[in-house]
């Protein structure tokens, strides 16, 4: 089913490209870059502020991250939209499929694995073997248990994907940094607000 | 072609953004802008209803057999695009926004209206946005309607680079931003 | 570099600087869209945070119950859209302005700190610490801080010699796309206010690190000033730039 949303988006002059193969063309020719430990040192100096504000509630931070990460979903996907012009995803299989191949790739250049779906399929995981916003990060030891250092993406996430008319919740149930085997995010679907899909798109 | 106006109409059928690039001597009040945002979004809304139930289905059919060529805009090269300068194309590179055919997220609504005088097309994003834009000239050309497809998915580029990015802009309330007026003036006047 | 005629040290400055530009260029990258939202998203996270201090407050003086019950509210809330938030900050008092900015100021200076060291650890050949000055300090930020996080230089750099530097930015990336009016009215320059507390405080940060690090012994003050007209022909859309006044306390 990506291979298709894939066809459909990127085949120019016949020829056919997988998913893969349009996210790494943008990513290598159309995206501005800039280096990723700016990027790291910038976020990890965010989250230290935040903890020192809210004197290491770290539920609270949490909670602030992905509220920031929110209201940047919810602009960024714009951008996203209008660079790679992709279609609507006909299950919710084709968004997993998008997200980790397409938008955390040309944002990030990472490609999350995605599996353990759920058997009604409303819930997969992205497992971040990288991640560009925790290199090279220690958490301190009250932070460990409880602080969820990359939270800002459940957010973006979410916000993102409520613009494209679908509900979701998104969270993380575990973090190399918190001494976990692998980062693992879920992504649930509530419900597709059909009510606010734009008219002609059937 | 010359666009003589370019229209943004956010989800809820608000008119935030117009700008006419002619000046006219039939110039529409900001009243009647308002009016005409609202009336075309609800004649797209009703153009996808009255779309025949058999088409519905055999476009549904269509979709999951792969490619559609009738679904594909073709990409239009050399237009308006913007080459001089990496830095003018803000977080986009290269020598255009895109270098490829794309599918259109507006299948069944309206997409396209004729008169003698004018030809008026538009474009709409999968989060509910609309670009509209005018032409002084009469055409049901296919060609035409590709290159305005084309040049509003690059006003939609704009707008995700430099409306987006100002934090203070808020999605019901007009566009006011320099950058994105003057880029979209360039893009049109190029063509 | 050793002193073996001018030409070939022109080819070994050219060389390390190649060599400079693709150690660069092979460092991990990301998308630059994303890390403009994030740095400029900091504005209202630090407004929002500010928000949710001030109910914490008002919880822990009211009684038990309305305590829990307005922390669940809390919790469950969203904290507003951005846009939202930033209008926020013009109704809020004037501590609450200050808390927010040093808040700011604090991010910026944190990232600044770390960020001079991710810098001299690049090799950069147009970096020597032999003697390095305040005013070479300066150079480096004007030069290498702005172009790593911002992607271009500062425009000017004016110094009386004496501790006091005028930093011009005639293009401040992260404002770049906000709508400035030619007028700039007292409320928008108010608005502008929290976005150039993040630099001030990388400046500072960058100072800090590298050996200006007593209190108060460097402060810096960012203020919205006229292009001049030479420099706007360029960015004809774009009449506001940003200046930064650096003072530096120097023992003599």
């Amino acid at each position: 089913m990506s291979a298709n949303s894939a066809n459909i988006s990127a085949s120019s002059a016949g020829s056919k490209k997988s998913l893969k193969t349009f996210s790494d063309d943008i990513w290598k020719n159309k995206t501005a870059k800039i280096n990723a430990e700016l990027f790291t040192l910038t976020y990890g100096s965010i989250v230290s502020q935040l903890c020192t504000d809210f004197e290491r509630d770290f539920k609270k931070v949490n909670s602030h991250l992905s509220a920031m990460g929110y209201n940047i979903g919810v602009r960024l996907i714009e951008d996203f939209l209008a660079r790679t012009a992709l279609p609507r995803c006909d299950s919710f299989t084709q968004t997993s499929e998008v997200i980790s191949k397409c938008a955390f790739k040309i944002f990030l250049n990472v490609t999350p694995q995605v599996g353990n779906w759920s058997s009604s399929k409303d819930t997969f995981s992205l497992f971040l073997d990288e991640n560009p916003l925790s290199d090279f990060v220690e958490l301190p030891m009250d932070a460990v248990k409880e602080l969820w250092y990359s939270n800002i993406l459940c957010g973006v996430l979410k916000g993102a994907l409520e613009m494209v008319q679908m509900d979701c919740d998104v969270w993380f149930v575990s973090d190399v940094l918190r001494g976990d085997q692998n980062t693992e995010m879920r992504v649930k679907l509530n419900r597709i607000m059909k009510e606010e899909i734009p008219a002609g798109e059937d | 072609m010359a666009i003589q106006t370019i229209l943004v109409i956010n989800k809820s059928g608000g008119l935030v953004y117009q700008r006419d690039f002619i000046k006219t001597s039939a110039k529409l009040s900001s009243n009647e802008y308002l009016i005409l945002a609202g009336t075309l979004q609800g004649v797209v809304a009703i153009a996808s209803q009255v779309t025949p139930k058999a088409l519905q289905i055999s476009a549904k059919a269509g979709s999951k057999t792969a490619n559609e060529p009738s679904q594909l805009i073709p990409y239009v090269g050399s237009l308006g695009a913007p080459t001089q300068n990496l830095s003018d194309m803000g977080s986009f590179m290269g020598q255009d926004f895109f270098n490829e055919s794309f599918a259109s997220w507006n299948q069944s609504g309206l997409k396209h209206v004729t008169t003698d005088q004018l030809s008026m097309f538009l474009y709409q994003t999968l989060t509910g946005l609309k670009f509209v834009a005018i032409s002084t000239q009469s055409t049901t050309n296919a060609m035409a309607v590709s290159i305005a497809e084309n040049l509003l998915r690059k006003a939609y580029c704009l707008y995700a680079d430099y409306v987006m990015k100002n934090p203070f802009h808020d999605p019901d309330m007009p566009i006011k931003c320099e950058l994105f007026d003057s880029h979209l003036a360039e893009l049109v006047g190029q063509l | 570099m050793v002193d073996s005629g001018l030409a070939s040290e022109v080819n070994e400055h050219q060389r390390l600087q190649l060599q400079f530009q693709l150690f660069q260029e092979s460092l991990p990258k990301v998308d630059e869209t994303v890390y403009r939202m994030l740095l400029n998203e900091a504005v209202p996270l630090a407004i929002g945070v500010e928000r949710s201090l001030n109910h914490l407050e008002e919880d822990s003086t009211d009684q038990l119950e309305t305590d829990l019950n307005s922390k669940l509210t809390f919790e469950s809330q969203e904290l507003g859209a951005s846009h939202k938030l930033l209008q926020e900050y013009m109704t809020a008092d004037q501590d609450q302005q200050i808390r927010i900015n040093t808040r700011l100021e604090n991010i910026g200076f944190q990232l600044g700190q770390k960020l001079s060291q991710l810098l001299i650890f690049s090799n950069n050949p147009n970096l020597s610490f032999k003697d390095m000055d305040l005013l070479s300090v300066m150079k480096f930020v004007c030069r290498d801080v702005w172009k790593q996080v911002f992607g271009k230089q500062i425009d000017n750099l004016k110094t009386n010699h004496r501790g006091t530097f005028y930093l011009l930015d005639y293009n401040y990336k992260p404002i770049e796309s906000f709508t400035l009016e030619e007028d700039l009215s007292d409320q928008e320059q108010k608005m502008m206010e929290p976005f150039l507390h993040v630099p001030c405080g990388m400046i500072r940060g960058v100072l800090a690190s590298l050996g200006f690090e007593k209190e108060d012994q460097v402060t810096c003050q960012a203020t919205l000033v006229e292009a001049p007209d030479s420099k706007q022909a360029g960015a004809s859309a774009f009449a506001k730039s940003v200046s930064f006044n650096v003072q530096v306390l120097v023992e003599r």
